[in-house]
């Protein structure tokens, strides 16, 4: 099935990228019938940066929706649930009207929102526009989730690096870290190297070492859950 | 116990090591065999074997207890402490009263005293010019190890060598440190399942390695595997599959 190539060709670029944040949006046009992509990071977690858009007119869905604080990307975090318009313009009871109001001046007739988590944490979004009305098959939807979940790795952990966590120092440290990696991995039912970025990451988030964070799970005060709002379920 | 009594059980210690070198062995179930050995046969209250890493530095890969504070205490130990400096000679560092000496070693010294240990008793692991760790043996009372225990101690410690660098064959182009590494990988992924095993089991970490050492001896496989079992998430123990009780 040449649809399926397609994706496959897509999913092999985008683990080919090696963390090259500005390629994560590019896979996309490969397999779904969209004109532009646009992948951005904002939430409780990371700051509001659009990482990597295929054109000019992408990254303006972006940065609309940073300036208003509003639109699809944003409901399609909050809901953990991709946000489908495939005609926006016959919409009129949007839950955001100033962004609708904004981007109909410009060539869309379609706009698609995927969220992007890790475990608990919100990573960002993936929007997606199509120059004309256009709906996307439950497959197509299928493979764009399998995408966001690699997509939302690399972003993570591309964060994490540059931001040069501090965490483990001694021997003794790693210790308690490896524990903690063990238990995050049963809660989330992950692999231990998804747990220990998750660790690290709540770590980043409250600017404490990563030793204190793995000491908190241990001593079962901190606790995840895949659900759950990061934070919302501490102490 | 008396002396006879003593003296057939190091026998059967020996015997039983000797059968699981020859019959092929995990590197980690050998040394925590030697650990409990040397708390179950010698005059010493804890136990542990540190390898060096990559780096040089000395890591705890098994230890009579998994209380976190003699985990802590042998790795103060290793930064500084007996058996760092055990490490660094290659000789026998033995420490009869931590308090005289106190002022050497502050941080290994407050922090041992505070656990109620006196005395270490540090041996190299060694092999003519390689030094691969330390066995190391702590007491609650002071004093100097009596000679029967050095010499059981020593070669306790020989055995831990031999079964190190044994387990790469003749022919295996992998270096010493590749298997030092690859023991000290199999450490984490048993800290980590100890983590799982402390979340689906309900239990404190320490008591979390009792269950998968009981996992282990029950189905006659080794600490390694029941660990990268239980962290793949393809077996899962509650606190059922085993006895509650920390090892040790």
């Amino acid at each position: 099935m040449l649809a399926n190539d397609s994706f496959q060709l897509a999913s092999d670029a985008l683990s080919e990228s090696h963390g090259r944040v500005s390629e994560l949006a590019r896979p996309f046009l490969r397999f779904l019938p969209v004109s532009g992509a646009s992948v951005s990071t904002f939430g409780s977690l990371l700051g509001s940066e659009t990482m990597s858009a295929t054109d000019a007119l992408a990254g303006r869905v972006d940065e609309l929706q940073f300036d208003l604080g509003e639109g699809p990307c944003w409901d399609a975090l909050a809901s953990k649930r991709p946000v489908l318009e495939s005609d926006l313009g016959t919409r009129t009871d949007v839950s955001w009207p100033a962004f609708l109001q904004e981007i109909r001046k410009e060539p869309i007739g379609a706009i698609f929102a995927f969220p992007l988590l890790f475990g608990p944490l919100e990573i960002g979004a993936v929007d997606l526009y199509s120059a004309t009305p256009v709906s996307l098959s439950p497959q197509q939807q299928e493979q764009t989730q399998a995408l966001t979940a690699i997509i939302s790795r690399i972003l993570l952990r591309h964060a994490l690096n540059e931001a040069d966590t501090p965490g483990e120092t001694t021997t003794f440290s790693r210790r308690s870290i490896h524990q903690a990696t063990g238990m995050v991995l049963a809660q989330l039912d992950t692999t231990a190297e998804d747990a220990h970025l998750i660790i690290r990451a709540r770590a980043y988030a409250e600017n404490r070492p990563m030793l204190a964070v793995a000491e908190d799970v241990i001593a079962r005060k901190i606790r995840f859950s895949p659900l759950a709002e990061p934070g919302e379920d501490t102490q | 116990m008396n002396d006879t009594i003593r003296i057939e059980r190091l026998i059967d210690a020996f015997a039983t090591l000797a059968d699981t070198l020859v019959a092929g062995y995990d590197v980690i179930d050998l040394l925590q065999t030697l650990v409990e050995n040397c708390h179950d046969l010698l005059d010493v209250d804890s136990a542990g074997i540190l390898l060096a890493n990559a780096e040089g530095r000395l890591e705890v890969v098994a230890s009579t207890s998994e209380a976190n504070t003699l985990v802590e205490i042998m790795q103060l130990d290793a930064n500084a402490g007996p058996c760092m400096e055990c490490f660094q000679t290659r000789a026998v560092v033995s420490l009869p009263d931590i308090d005289v000496d106190s002022s050497r070693w502050p941080d290994f010294s407050t922090t041992a005293l505070a656990q109620g240990i006196h005395s270490v008793y540090a041996i190299p692991l060694r092999l003519r010019e390689t030094t691969l760790g330390t066995l190391n043996l702590m007491r609650n009372e002071r004093g100097e190890l009596n000679t029967a225990d050095i010499r059981a101690a020593q070669a306790l410690a020989d055995v831990a060598t031999i079964g190190i660098l044994q387990e790469r064959t003749i022919r295996d182009a992998s270096t010493l440190q590749d298997q030092l590494q690859r023991a000290l990988s199999s450490r984490i992924i048993i800290e980590q399942a100890k983590g799982v095993v402390a979340e689906t089991a309900d239990v404190p970490i320490e008591a979390a390695f009792g269950l998968i050492r009981q996992y282990a001896r029950s189905h006659q496989t080794s600490l390694s595997l029941v660990a990268r079992r239980l962290v793949g998430r393809e077996l899962r123990l509650g606190s059922g599959d085993g006895d509650r009780r920390a090892a040790g």
